[in-house]
């Protein structure tokens, strides 16, 4: 499990559900003007970590897409809040940019270690 | 899960949420436009203020769960709800026996409350697309 590799391949996992995520949250602010629209959520990380802690594996696991049944509903049905989108993509793009910012500076140490040997 | 198709599927999905809310600021321009007609081309009566309805894109891929991938118009309807407004006018050329005029049922604060929603909608669309190129530019300065 400590092959070097398999760090890059979670960085890449993780920038794809966060991907999965902005893509999703768009969706909802398109759908803001829906009457009965309901939003859309991703579910990974929690996943994730709820099994790494756990010692189980965890290749198999993927981002998953929920309808959100919790947050407060307006008069026409549609539960999309603008704002919470807003900042809930905020959020998302900064975590997008940590990942890239991981994975960038991880394959420069293997690059590192790799034209070291010559 | 496809990282490319999830960054230009959320780019559709901005794009067509854009276009959806533009289609409503057209259809408030025309409502503000004919507020004064009392008579439509075809000899009917007063202009009916218009509304767009709205409905979510379901994806139709084959074998896959469907998933909203967007917005669009579905129509134009008339409002037949809100009362046409009638006012005692008898020199209108378009006035009843009785002296009565009937004009369309728009309310100028309705529409313009329509139109700073369908502005703000616009823009909140325009700021979703512009993060996706940011976090594809970001993707490709991981390889230099």
């Amino acid at each position: 499990m400590n092959d070097i590799t398999s760090g890059n391949r979670m960085l890449s996992r993780l920038m794809s559900a966060s991907t999965l995520r902005e893509r999703t949250l768009a969706e909802n602010i398109a759908n803001q003007n829906v009457p009965g629209y309901e939003r859309r959520v991703v579910t990974f990380e929690d996943a994730l970590r709820e099994r790494i802690v756990a010692g189980r594996s965890h290749t198999d696991l993927a981002p998953k897409i929920s309808i959100d049944k919790t947050s407060p509903v307006g008069p026409d049905g549609n539960n999309v809040s603008l704002e919470l989108e807003t900042s809930a993509m905020r959020e998302n793009r900064l975590a997008y940019e940590m990942y890239a910012t991981m994975l960038q500076s991880r394959l420069g140490l293997q690059q590192a270690a790799i034209t070291e040997s010559r | 899960m496809d990282v490319k198709s999830s960054l230009f599927q959320g780019l559709r999905a901005s794009a067509s949420g854009m276009s959806a809310e533009r289609q409503r600021i057209d259809v408030v321009a025309k409502n503000l436009s004919n507020a004064q007609v009392t008579r439509m081309p075809d000899g009917s009566g007063p202009y009916r203020r218009q509304l767009v309805r709205f409905s979510t894109v379901m994806s139709r891929a084959v074998g896959q769960r469907q998933e909203p991938i967007g917005v669009r118009v579905d129509g134009v309807v008339p409002d037949m709800v809100t009362p046409l407004v009638r006012v005692h006018e008898p020199g209108h050329p378009d006035a009843d026996p009785e002296g009565i005029v009937t004009y369309p049922n728009i309310q100028a604060t309705s529409e313009m409350t329509d139109l700073i929603t369908a502005v703000r909608a616009y823009e909140s669309n325009a700021n979703a697309a512009e993060s996706f190129v940011r976090m594809a530019e970001r993707a490709l300065r991981i390889a230099q």
